[in-house]
């Protein structure tokens, strides 16, 4: 009896240490597959590569960080065109649509291959079975690398001349050191800097009357103030009226002017004879200079007589009488 | 030289005559349920505690490199692979070697000294089919799962380890664990677990059924049986390591 007890006891136990290993062997598998999209209902996406960078069935697809699928077939189309095959988990395909595109990157810096799906910014419709996504190549570790270097050259050439230079500047040399070293430069620029300084004060202060004063042009008082005023509005209105009537009247006056010019310079009255005839010029002017020598010679008459008259004074015949003359006018 | 090669051509006719007697009645269902028993249940301890301290020391060892270079995210992944494709299958065959190899070949090297094996011929039963067949399939069916659940309890101690001394939950642990697994790692170790099991089986009873005269003999089986066992171990590992590298791109 007690061998029959210990018997079924040991196949209990042997039965519970097989199902214990299966279930976890079992659970193992699940977990695996279900990582790789193996148990639920997948469509089948590709997509082209010039190089797909060390790719490998099995790698995951990425949609927005999420994993949603696996790299199930690389096929080499022709020497430049790879196309992957993907199983992409149905749930997660309704939000891809067709403007997607896919790239190959690293899962970190150092991790395995994957293929990227960035969302499309034109939206489209949703991705069907069997359809192929755009592509696109990132740069490569080695291109960024390559990029690097060229930086890493151009870093130490810039750090050469800038050590020439600050040498330079150490030795006293150029006009850098200058400002560096000599105190009347720095008391110069502290003297600019206070002139900036009293510059932007003086200019804060116009702008602060600036400020009052289109205050004052709102206030109601002031001249804005009475352009807002109804009355005072109208009766610039009427002045207005009245200094556009007065021009229309001396347009009119000028048009007039205008037209009695014309008469005077193209008519043929006397006016015109007197302004554009040139020998009437001429005569004139010939005419003014006989009276010029005329007048001339009169003037020389009138000395003359001057003197006779002078002389007329001393003689016996008339000083009588002039004398009598400055009598009256003594008296007066 | 040539004794090897007898050896091996000897090993080779006693697998010949276990695949020509397993599928031959009367099957030896007590015995075979017996023989899984003591090699299974009763080896569990031995190899948990064993993949349990493997999982502990792997990480403990692993973790400060790993954080040298900024990865300890990366522990869960690489002792899963570690422990699933290598470490767990090979250390717990090593042990079941050591253990049910040893124990094969002592206990039929004993039978064979004590004339039992003998006289079961004499009775009409057929030893090799109830000695030798039993537990050869016995040890090829259980090594498999006490491979899982060292592999199990091994990530268990890796999981302890990488929470106590980092900031990691069960589930991200072995959410990463199995992200990084795949079943190109899976399936190649659990069948060459079956071939670790049958190499254990196989050898020890080789070892046991075909003991010398005398208690040195009984001595000398058993440590054959661990010794040849691990070699064959070691050699079916690199094979089977070529294999699904031909089958699996790893």
């Amino acid at each position: 009896m007690k061998t029959h007890d210990k018997t079924a006891g040991e196949k209990l136990k042997l039965g519970i240490f097989v199902i214990a290993g299966l279930v976890l062997f079992i659970i193992g598998v699940y977990l695996i597959g279900n990582q790789q999209s193996m148990f639920g209902s997948t469509i089948r996406l590709y997509a082209s590569f010039q190089n797909i960078n060390g790719l490998k069935t099995g790698n995951n697809v990425r949609f927005s960080g999420l994993n949603i699928g696996t790299v199930k077939s690389i096929s080499m189309l022709n020497d430049s065109i790879i196309v992957v095959g993907m199983a992409i988990d149905q749930k997660s395909s309704h939000h891809i649509h067709t403007g997607a595109t896919a790239a190959i990157s690293t899962d970190g810096l150092v991790g395995n291959m994957i293929i990227n799906i960035i969302a499309g910014k034109n939206g489209g419709t949703a991705i069907a079975e069997g359809d192929t996504l755009l592509s696109f190549r990132k740069l490569s570790t080695d291109e960024m690398l390559s990029t690097l270097n060229v930086t890493n050259e151009n870093a130490a050439m810039l750090t050469a001349d800038l050590l020439k230079i600050t040498r330079a500047i150490n030795a006293g040399e150029g006009p850098f050191s200058t400002l560096i070293k000599d105190k009347a430069a720095a008391e110069d620029i502290s003297l600019t800097l206070r002139n900036i300084h009293q510059t932007s004060a003086a200019a804060l202060r116009i702008m602060q009357h600036t400020d009052q004063l289109i205050l004052s042009l709102n206030d109601k008082n002031g001249l804005a103030g009475l352009a807002k005023d109804s009355l005072t509005a109208n009766h610039i209105r009427s002045v207005a009226v009245n200094l556009d009537k007065t021009s229309a009247h001396l347009n009119e006056v000028v048009a007039d002017l205008q037209s009695t010019i014309n008469e005077i310079r193209h008519g043929k009255g006397t006016l015109n004879y007197l302004v554009n005839d040139t020998t009437l010029a001429i005569k004139v002017d010939t005419t003014m200079g006989k009276l010029d020598l005329t007048l001339d010679q009169l003037h020389q008459a009138g000395i003359k007589l001057n003197e006779n008259l002078e002389a007329l004074k001393h003689n016996f015949l008339f000083r009588g009488y002039f004398k009598k003359l400055e009598k009256e006018k003594a008296k007066k | 030289m040539k004794s090897i090669l007898i050896e091996i051509g000897e090993l080779s006719y006693f697998a010949g005559r276990f695949f020509r007697e397993v599928g031959k009645r009367p099957f030896e269902y007590k015995e075979f349920l017996r023989q899984c028993y003591n090699m299974g249940n009763r080896s569990l301890l031995l190899v948990g505690i064993t993949g349990f301290i493997i999982g502990l020391v792997f990480t403990l060892q692993s973790r400060p490199t790993l954080q040298e270079f900024g990865a300890v995210s990366w522990m869960p992944s690489m002792v899963g692979i570690s422990i699933i494709r290598e470490i767990g299958p090979i250390i717990t065959a090593l042990i079941c070697a050591g253990r049910i190899g040893s124990g094969i070949g002592a206990e039929l090297g004993s039978m064979r000294v004590t004339e039992q094996i003998d006289a079961m011929e004499v009775s009409g039963t057929n030893p090799f089919k109830y000695l030798v067949v039993t537990r050869i399939l016995a040890t090829t069916l259980m090594l498999p799962i006490l491979v899982v659940l060292s592999d199990a309890i091994a990530l268990y101690g890796s999981y302890l380890v990488e929470n106590l001394k980092g900031d990691v939950s069960f589930q991200l642990y072995f959410n990463e664990v199995f992200g990084s697994l795949e079943f190109g790692d899976i399936i190649p170790s659990t069948v060459k677990s079956f071939f670790f099991g049958f190499a254990i089986g196989v050898v020890g009873c080789f070892k046991g059924y075909t003991c010398g005269k005398g208690t040195e003999g009984v001595g000398r089986a058993a440590n054959a049986a661990v010794v040849y066992t691990s070699m064959v171990l070691f050699i079916l590992d690199f094979l089977a390591v070529l294999v699904s590298d031909i089958f699996y791109d790893l």
